[in-house]
């Protein structure tokens, strides 16, 4: 006997968001990223469509970062120029687009100015041919700075800009509607300021397709249950045409995964907790795979062993 | 929470003027001004104003001028079936039909017309002897449209129980009857079937009307209430049943939780 | 859960002919609904109709217990959000019988061994899963004796062939294990072994339809303990048979599907299959089968359990009491943080990464973490001394300095008033805590 199964009727779908431009869009990417579009929850293709599937942002960063061995050691000589850095990510590591970390602004560090900031976008624009996620450092001050400068410089390029906050998105979204780019609206783990924040950010005039919301995991082990619960249950709304909780999810599982102690430990120092390898990966890559049955669009990854795991968990999970 | 605009209704003198001059401007304006107050659906009623004969024409010609300025979906108000049918033959998008009671010989003609046109069913917990004084019988009637809803395979999200509220002023021993029934009617099924009420009529010749109306929505609402053929223009009225809905967590709060309300 | 109106109504005989004492069955069904009447009024229900009615009052997914204190299943929610997971999933690990003597217990003793502590917490590997490989009925009820002998943990007995199964199954079946599989061809065979050892049986077939054919005329032999594999093994399609079945059982009391889901990894890579697995343990499997039993994979597997199946009401709480991180001494600094689980971890890893040994003390705040607990008033000042002192942590420091999160800068002056120490204001989030100790303490 057949069986009625139950297929949930949603009332409408993600937003999309278009990333990158090319040349005939006013960028100079050789090719766009489109993400959102679903109608249905992550990867149940039997209830509606999964239009386009999650992509992958590998982590470049502007200053030699202080990574985990392990992950530094995988990339070579390259971790001390953003282009090259990011050209190996895209054409070694299939990286879907390269998310440029520019902590050498901090006024507390290099204190780099923003027309060096600016330089730098553009080398790596120059170096890649795939859209970019650009973020500054943790100086709200200096951010707006240099994002104005950015902004600037790589005007038509859509970028993906961050972070929009409450309590500072004025600066970037004013910054992207003029120069034409998208931003990334974070809230703390907090569905209802994720919620106002798309609001106020529209009501200066940024259509909500230019927004990208990144929840604020947490990593594996450390809160991730919480962004889970968020994110379903936006994805929800979004399905259920809340509009303003519709836009496609962001999430920084590279920086999350590890700083959990699990992802750096050794198996000298923890012996019960298995090898360094395997383990350091997997935090991430699993952090990885629950975000997105959580419902992510967008992964900010690091690891590239980490990066081949995601890919293939999203290929079995787009495969029909 | 659904408003269904009660707006264009023959009751009103520029809607039976419309209706007698075959005027759209009054019907248009109407359809736009409440869609901007923030109605999910328009309520659409010919009322006494043309002959029962005319009934059917004058319903196709209202659906299609209200769908040349709104696209919001239609509430058919009307005892004539037939002009219900015409209506529903135009409608571009998915109507209700407003209403049928707990009557074996209305419930064959309108269930199936339901079906065929892919519409949901405003259901009126009464019969032909009238309206019940309390909440068992109403609920009572309530079952039995549960029970033609399953039996003719209409969804029961796609049924919407009208408990009936009266004018509190004559009537007011119904006010807990019908609040009670809201209640009971989420237990009769699973999916339970919706409920919607004419709040209207509750403040019917009363002072103050807004202010019944409004609390009366209020506790209709923290009883079930899911969809409500009001005034889609009294600013406060819509404010509440946007809070309202907040207040049950029904959807995702944010500051500006009422602008979202309306800006859909 | 209480029955509908409809639910009732659509199973009584509809004769209308007021017997019991209310005019129809309409009206009968909602007395019955709101608890008003009992059906044994109704002279002419029948047994079918009665037993319709009484397992829909039953759990939506029954609970099945095996082995050493799995249970499987009872689950209510589609969403942890909605409401909670209740029971982890039941995480086996798969040993063929193929394999050697020396090799199963070379497998039987690492899966022993996967037991960890972390945040407070011990995790351990739930079973093993002895598979039926070898073609070789003495084989498997060797392979299985020599597992059950090796372990106490929970057992899987796998075998399409009843005959090895019940050898296998008889000397252990004081062990409680779960039993497989009963399909089309075997299933009276296997269901009748099972009921008369009084163990769950997984019932597997190809697809959700012949699963619900399968479970129908599994029922009928009167057994009830029974958990379902819908029998696909790759992953985007378990995924979508671990949805229905769940969706199924909660959201229309399907009875057929009201069992656990046992799912089972495909990839042949350890790190791909730990990934695949990790989909299973987020979406509505009870039980997964693995084949990797490394340490560093199993891991952070258990601790994605532990996490998603979390309470989201009950946040997890760490003991409020002096806790040292390192080699302690009188001039360790002297941190302040709330006992909710995840701050004060994020806390003791980013003071461990100082490479200062540190005292934290971590104040009850009812498992909230620092702005949540000021806003609550739990994290009074008055309430912070008091902990101080009960913790004694003035007769183990020279220095008098307490640092205190940089999100209750506020509290600062009344602390250091009450207590006499001075109050020095920390980083916001526990991620400054590094560049924090540098400057200040360094
Ligand atoms: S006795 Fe049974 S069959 Fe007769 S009316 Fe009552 S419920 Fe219906």
């Amino acid at each position: 006997m057949s069986v009625a199964l139950v297929k949930e009727r949603y009332t409408s779908k993600v937003g999309e968001v278009v990333l990158g431009a090319t040349s005939e869009q006013g960028g100079t990417r050789t090719s766009t990223i489109t993400v959102g579009g679903d109608s249905a929850l992550p990867f149940l293709h039997f209830e509606g469509e999964l239009k386009n599937r999650p992509v992958i942002a590998m982590e470049v960063n502007d200053i030699v970062p202080a990574w985990s061995e392990s992950i530094m050691s995988q990339f070579g000589d390259v971790l001390n120029n953003p282009a090259v850095w990011a050209k190996k990510c895209v054409e070694e590591f299939k990286a879907d687009l390269i998310y440029l970390k520019l902590n050498g602004a901090d006024p507390d560090g290099e204190n780099r100015s923003p027309e060096d900031c600016a330089r730098i976008v553009k080398e790596v624009l120059a170096a890649v041919g795939v859209p970019l996620i650009v973020v500054g450092c943790e100086n709200d001050e200096k951010n707006n700075e240099i994002m104005a400068v950015i902004a600037e410089a790589a005007t038509g390029e859509n970028l993906l800009l961050g972070l929009a906050e409450q309590d500072n998105y004025k600066s970037i979204t004013a910054a992207a509607m003029v120069h034409k780019h998208t931003i990334i609206a974070r809230s703390p783990l907090d569905i209802n300021i994720c919620k106002q924040l798309n609001i106020l950010i529209n009501e200066m005039g940024l259509p909500l397709n230019k927004i990208v919301i990144d929840p604020m995991i947490g990593g594996l082990g450390f809160g991730i249950e919480y962004a889970y619960s968020i994110m379903e249950r936006a994805r929800l709304g979004s399905l259920a045409n809340d509009k303003m909780l519709s836009m496609p999810m962001i999430c920084t599982v590279g920086y999350e995964s590890n700083r959990c102690k699990e992802a750096n430990t050794s198996a000298e120092e923890f012996p019960g907790w298995g090898d360094l390898q395997d383990r350091g990966v997997l935090w991430e890559a699993m952090t990885a795979s629950a975000m997105l049955q959580a419902g992510a669009s967008v992964l900010i990854m690091r690891n590239p062993a980490a990066v081949r795991l995601v890919q293939k968990n999203i290929a079995d999970m787009m495969s029909k | 929470m659904l408003i269904f605009g009660e707006r264009i209704n023959g009751m009103f003198t520029d809607i039976g003027n419309a209706l007698r001059n075959k005027d759209p401007k009054p019907i248009q304006h109407w359809a736009v001004k409440q869609q901007e107050g923030g109605a999910h659906y328009l309520d659409v009623n010919s009322g006494p104003a043309i002959p029962t004969e005319e009934r059917v024409e004058a319903y196709e010609w209202m659906v299609n001028v209200i769908q040349e300025v709104s696209d919001l979906p239609l509430v058919l108000d009307s005892t004539n079936y037939n002009a219900i049918e015409a209506g529903l033959k135009v409608c571009k998008r998915p109507a209700i039909i407003n209403s049928c009671p707990a009557e074996q010989v209305k419930i064959e003609r309108v269930f199936p017309m339901a079906i065929q046109y892919n519409a949901g069913v405003i259901g009126l917990t009464m019969d032909k002897k009238g309206i019940p004084k309390d909440s068992e019988n109403r609920v009572a009637f309530a079952m039995e449209l549960v029970a033609a809803a399953d039996e003719y395979g209409l969804r029961m999200e796609d049924l919407f129980i009208d408990p009936l509220i009266l004018p509190v002023n004559v009537a007011q021993e119904h006010a807990p009857e019908v609040l009670e029934s809201l209640r009971q009617v989420k237990m009769l099924a699973d999916p339970a079937p919706r409920t919607v009420l004419g709040l209207s009529n509750v403040s019917q010749k009363s002072p103050d009307r807004n202010l019944i109306n409004r609390t009366y929505l209020a506790m209709a609402i923290a009883c079930g209430l899911d969809a409500a053929i009001m005034d889609a223009n009294d600013d406060d009225l819509v404010d509440v049943a946007a809070t309202a809905q907040i207040l049950l967590n029904k959807s995702i709060y944010a500051d500006s939780y009422l602008k979202v309300f309306r800006s859909r | 859960m209480a029955l509908t109106g409809l639910e009732i109504y659509k199973q009584l005989p509809k004769k209308n002919c007021g017997e019991c004492g209310v005019p129809t069955c309409l009206a009968f069904a909602m007395a019955l609904a709101s608890g008003k009447a009992a059906l044994d009024t109704c002279p002419y229900v029948t047994a079918a109709a009665k037993e319709a009615l009484d397992s829909a009052s039953a759990p939506p997914i029954k609970a099945i217990k095996f082995g050493k204190d799995s249970v499987l299943g009872d689950e209510n929610v589609l969403f942890r959000h909605d409401k909670t997971f209740y029971h982890p999933t039941t995480l086996l690990i798969r040993v063929s019988d193929a394999l050697s003597d020396a090799d199963v217990e070379a497998k039987v003793q690492e899966i022993n061994g996967l037991e960890f502590d972390r945040v407070g917490l011990h995790y351990s590997i739930d079973g093993v899963a002895v598979v039926h490989e070898s073609g070789d009925a003495a084989r498997f009820e060797k392979v299985a004796g020599m597992v059950a002998a090796g372990t106490d943990k929970s057992l899987l007995l796998l075998s399409s062939d009843p005959a090895a199964l019940k050898a296998a199954l008889v000397p252990l079946a004081s062990r409680k294990p779960l039993v497989g599989e009963a399909t089309a061809e075997n299933y009276e065979a296997m269901v009748n072994l099972a009921k008369e050892n009084s163990v769950p049986v997984i019932l597997k077939a190809e697809g959700l339809d012949a699963l619900n054919d399968l479970a129908e005329k599994a029922q009928a032999l009167g057994y009830k303990e029974f958990v379902l594999d819908p029998g696909s093994r790759k992953p985007v399609e378990t995924l979508a048979n671990l949805t229905h079945l769940r969706r199924l059982a909660i959201k229309k009391k399907f009875r057929p599907f009201g069992y656990p889901v046992v799912a089972y990894t495909s990839n042949p890579e350890p790190l791909d299959e730990i990934m695949e697995a990790s989909v299973y343990v987020a979406k509505y499997a009870s039980a997964i089968v693995l084949n990797t039993s490394t340490k560093a994979h199993i891991l952070p597997l258990m601790t994605l359990r532990q996490n998603l199946y979390t309470d989201p009401q009950k946040p997890i709480q760490v003991e409020p009491k002096l806790h040292t991180v390192g080699d302690v001494n009188e001039n360790s600094p002297f941190y302040i943080t709330t006992n909710f689980s995840l701050t004060y971890y994020s806390v003791e890893g980013e003071v461990e990464a100082t490479k200062i040994p540190s005292y934290i003390l971590p104040i009850d705040t009812d498992g909230t973490s620092v702005l949540t607990a000021y806003a609550a008033g739990k994290f009074e000042p008055e309430k912070i001394a008091q902990a101080m002192e009960a913790s004694g942590i003035a007769d183990k420091v020279k220095h008098r300095n307490i640092i205190i999160p940089g999100y209750v800068a506020v509290i600062s002056g009344k602390l250091g008033e009450l207590t006499g120490w001075k109050v020095v204001v920390g980083p916001r989030e526990s991620s400054g805590i590094i560049s924090f100790a540098k400057s200040q303490l360094g």
